[in-house]
């Protein structure tokens, strides 16, 4: 009984659980209004890339590269930087903000980005007198950290080099739940507005999920402006949702700018939720609502029907995002289902010490395991161990063969699940998000009972 | 004005030179777009890397084979999960991918011990599996990894196992076309010729440059099995590591990619006088064309005859079912580069549809040859595509239905133009007879989607913007 925290022995990964930093800097990248990323490195770390994109949200999102080619590889890229900058500005008249977004070659080659970017401001200002283009170096070599920090890395450089001043204080919010889908963006804002809190998503990615219209325009992008970054400074308080994504930028901006930053439990599950809203209530003096009250009663209704009946006692595999692993697992615990393997895919040594993972670590009373730095082989290497019972995986669609091929009944959520339509347009945080990912849990383990006909008949009355 | 300067190029005036309209009386002598060169930054271009090319593209479609990635995490993770090519052992090829998962350290002291443990260890996890490639990355190949130095310990230490190297970062070339041309040439050179071939019928060739993508390869093999042709070697769909060592053994190389593939079989020409016959896989005609060519090749003219009769009873009605339907239908074509020139004829002749814009990532100056020869006046060839430019060929050639990949595919949606999977298929296999329907069926259930008609609907005033009825 209890939780042990190991780490993966082999060197090598088989089945990543993450991308690499890049990635997470281009999603950061995307959640700004009029901003194209551009990458410096091979051209497959950004074609690839919004492929990944696409696959999640069914959608396209502009991400350039400098397209590195052998000659810069020995030369250095300084050119293509340039070329690459001045081309966007030029055919892209409301472009705003360009990260310049490293890879493993070019950190290796150590092309000098900052002296770089001084060189195209000279030349825009110049050029676009009238204009104002960030150009934002983002330092995210390959080999180190992963999506989850690449994710933070960009995020807090856009924000250092567009929010330079203390503005007067707004009495607005700035609220940072990290690498969320659409459907969590949403929902927050819906609380937001509930409470009378005048507050800041960033990034705002609402419009990931945008519609087919009669005019044919395509409003596929980031709502965060650049007006909204600088408006920052002067927010009453930052609340970052996720330790491991955004935390960094809320904490930059409290020690720039004074801007108090609270880090809270991410809000998946009842209990996260109400503690998120307690803060909120509690930095801005809004009274919790009845309505927020009543949504949170319907959640628990839902959940009242599977727990006990269903969920107790059954084992779960969990993985994806830290913030997110660690939230759900707290979340199963609610519903009396037993998060027995949490996996952990990069090699941050904070994990180790997350204060969440050790107040788990003090309530379990059946055996669990946290594997930081884990693949995907750690997951099914313990599927097909017989002496190791798991009922349901949850986790992105990366997985998916893990539970396909083993007869194990799957949940996908996260980041990313190109094998389930409209995911992203769902909330996973908040009671909305804990009863559909609650119902979603129940109705794939009902599908599993009744294609494998395991005491499908007890669904003959419910 | 043959070569097209785009408005949207108006800064880039380079572009000129890689955007072809056809013209009467015009052909490849004339004008043809530059191809194969340096992408210009920051153009929002198509292009994937040259480590794609060998891993993605032609490596990883192997069904018993570790693709052991020396690099960073991104490079496995992003080669994986990104292409429908099966496999008839359970798809190990698109279950799996592994990676050194290279940290700062290594890039500092150097990652061939890295490399080496995780070999082992990839071994040792999977002890049924004998066979690994081995691909390095930018980084490192920057710091300058013998990867080659590596697989060589470990095969001394496993004398079990065969590994292959390929030293194809992505930074190599001008895009994936350079990773085809390096495996190409690597295999050839250090692993066919290595096994000897159990020969069971008298007609021998190796099937290069088709990759199971959908089913391809598993639907010809039907045609193969029917005419008693034993196939060597797949290069590589649905195909085995051993296989391609026993490529010298075949009588004849049998090509449809011509550009990712077209290497091996000139090397197995000039090396073992092998004889390279290239053939087109997709549409009724051309793969009529080259079945009878095939058989004429081995003296079984007559069999090829009654297969020919047989597939056209069971696919021709069906296929023209589509055509009466189809016919006038305007296609875009935005794929890798030999599609554009092994579609566009085909569709016309077979289906009546016309191909009204065609743009390539990788193919070179021959695709373009090809294509153009092959394509009508009036339609647009360009080299390297970009966002923008795509924009505005739409505008000029309103197509009503475009080839391409999905995220291209979700951004035409917004203009309401269907795609067809054009890399992976929507519902493949293409090749052969049969598949050649699936493509009508596709692209006919793409144009004819009642949800178009909808969406071109203004419910403040009820105006549509005409799309296409469906047909009875």
């Amino acid at each position: 009984m209890g939780c042990e925290i190991t780490t993966r022995e082999r060197a090598g990964v088989i089945n990543p659980m993450y991308d690499c930093q890049p990635a997470g800097a281009q999603y950061a990248g995307i959640g700004v209004k009029d901003c194209i990323p551009l990458v410096h490195g091979g051209q497959g770390c950004t074609m690839f890339v919004r492929l990944l994109f696409a696959q999640h949200f069914k959608e396209n999102f502009d991400v350039a590269s400098t397209s590195l080619h052998e000659d810069s590889a020995v030369f250095g890229g300084h050119q293509r930087i340039q070329d690459g900058v001045m081309t966007l500005a030029r055919r892209y008249p409301d472009l705003r903000v360009i990260p310049v977004i490293t890879t493993c070659s070019t950190e290796v080659i150590g092309d000098d980005i900052e002296g770089n970017i001084n060189v195209c401001n000279k030349m825009l200002k110049e050029e676009f007198p009238g204009r104002k283009v960030h150009v934002v170096p983002v330092h995210t070599p390959s080999f180190k950290n992963s999506q989850v920090g690449g994710y933070s890395e960009c995020m807090q450089s856009m924000f250092k080099t567009i929010a330079t001043a203390k503005v007067a204080p707004s009495g607005k919010l700035n609220l940072f739940p990290g690498w969320v889908n659409p459907g969590d963006v949403v929902l927050l804002k819906h609380y937001l507005k509930e409470m009378g809190i005048d507050g800041t998503v960033f990034m705002d990615t609402e419009d990931f999920d945008s519609p087919m219209l009669p005019d044919k325009s395509i409003h596929t992008h980031g709502r965060t402006t650049v007006e909204d970054i600088q408006a920052s400074t002067g927010a009453m308080a930052s609340v970052a949702l996720a330790r491991y994504e955004g935390a960094s930028t809320a904490t930059y901006l409290n020690q720039e700018f004074e801007v108090p930053a609270h880090i809270v439990s991410t809000p998946y599950g009842i209990g996260n939720t109400d503690k998120m809203l307690q803060k909120l209530s509690e930095i801005t003096g809004k009274p919790i609502p009845e309505s927020l009250v009543k949504e949170r009663g319907i959640a628990l209704d839902a959940l009242q029907d599977l727990a006990h009946m269903f969920f107790a006692n059954k084992k779960v595999a969990l993985f994806g995002h830290p913030d997110l692993v660690i939230g759900l697992a707290e979340f199963c615990m609610e519903v009396e289902l037993e998060p027995v393997l949490l996996l952990l895919g990069d090699d941050n040594s904070k994990y180790k010490k997350d204060p969440r993972i050790l107040a788990m670590k003090d309530k379990v009373n059946w055996d669990m395991e946290v594997v930081c730095n884990a693949d995907l082989w750690e997951l099914e290497k313990r599927v097909t161990d017989p002496n190791y019972k798991i009922d349901l995986i949850m986790g992105h669609s990366k997985g998916r063969y893990v539970g396909i091929y083993n007869n194990v009944p799957m949940v996908r959520v996260g980041f990313p699940t190109f094998d389930r339509a409209g995911l992203y347009r769902k909330p996973t945080m908040g009671y909305a998000g804990a009863m559909e990912l609650g119902e979603a849990i129940a109705n794939t383990l009902f599908n599993h009972m009744e294609y494998n006909k395991e005491k499908e008949w007890i669904l003959n009355t419910w | 004005m043959p070569m097209v300067l785009l408005n949207c190029d108006k800064d880039i005036p380079e572009r000129e030179k890689h955007i072809y309209l056809k013209v009467d009386g015009e052909d490849s002598r004339d004008f043809l777009p530059v191809s194969n060169a340096p992408t210009l930054p920051g153009t929002l271009s198509e292009r994937g890397c040259a480590f794609c090319g060998a891993k993605l593209v032609i490596g990883g479609v192997l069904k018993d084979t570790i693709q052991m990635i020396h690099g960073p995490i991104g490079c496995a993770y992003d080669t994986w999960h990104t292409k429908r090519y099966p496999t008839d052992n359970g798809h190990f090829n698109m279950k799996y991918v592994w990676s050194t998962d290279m940290k700062e350290s290594h890039i500092v002291f150097g990652g061939e011990k890295r490399l080496e443990k995780s070999c082992h260890e990839a071994f040792d996890e999977m002890p049924d599996v004998k066979r690994m490639i081995i691909y390095t990355t930018c980084p490192t190949a920057l710091i300058g990894d013998d990867i080659k130095a590596v697989a060589k310990k470990v095969m001394e230490e496993r004398p079990d196992v065969d590994i292959f190297t390929v030293e194809c970062p992505g930074f190599a070339g001008v895009s994936q076309s350079k990773g085809h041309h390096v495996l190409n040439i690597g295999w050839i050179n250090e692993k066919v010729g290595q096994l000897d071939a159990e020969i069971t019928s008298p007609y021998t060739m190796n099937f290069i440059g088709d990759f199971n993508i959908g089913g391809d390869t598993q639907l010809l093999q039907q045609y193969w099995d029917k005419l008693g042709i034993q196939v060597i070697a797949h290069f590589t769909g649905n195909g085995t590591y051993d296989d391609l060592r026993r490529m010298h053994k075949a009588q004849l190389n049998v090509v449809n990619c011509a550009r990712s593939s077209g290497y091996i079989a000139n090397e197995l020409k000039k090396q073992y006088g092998i004889p390279r016959l290239d053939i087109d896989s997709w549409g009724f005609n051309y793969m009529a064309e080259g079945i009878r060519k095939i058989c004429a090749f081995f003296g079984i003219e007559e069999k090829g005859e009654a297969l020919l009769a047989e597939e056209f009873a069971k696919w021709k009605p069906q296929l023209d079912w589509y055509k009466e339907r189809l016919k006038g239908t305007k296609m875009a074509i935005w794929t890798g580069g030999p599609r554009l020139w092994h579609w566009t004829k085909s569709v016309e002749d077979d289906l009546g549809v016309q191909v009204v814009a065609m743009s390539s990532k990788f193919g070179h100056q021959e695709d373009f040859e090809k294509v153009i020869a092959r394509g009508q006046t009036g339609t647009y060839y360009i080299d390297d595509g970009n966002e923008l430019e795509f924009f505005e060929i739409i505008d000029l050639v309103k197509p009503d239905v475009i080839f391409t990949g999905p995220r291209v595919g979700e951004l035409v949606k917004k203009l309401h133009i269907p795609y067809v999977n054009g890399h992976g298929y929507h519902n493949g296999p293409y090749m052969g007879f049969e598949g050649f329907v699936n493509l009508a069926r596709d692209m006919y259930n793409a144009v004819h989607n009642p949800l178009l008609k909808l969406a071109a609907t203004d419910i403040r005033t009820g105006i549509a913007t005409p799309v296409k009825e469906a047909a009875e």
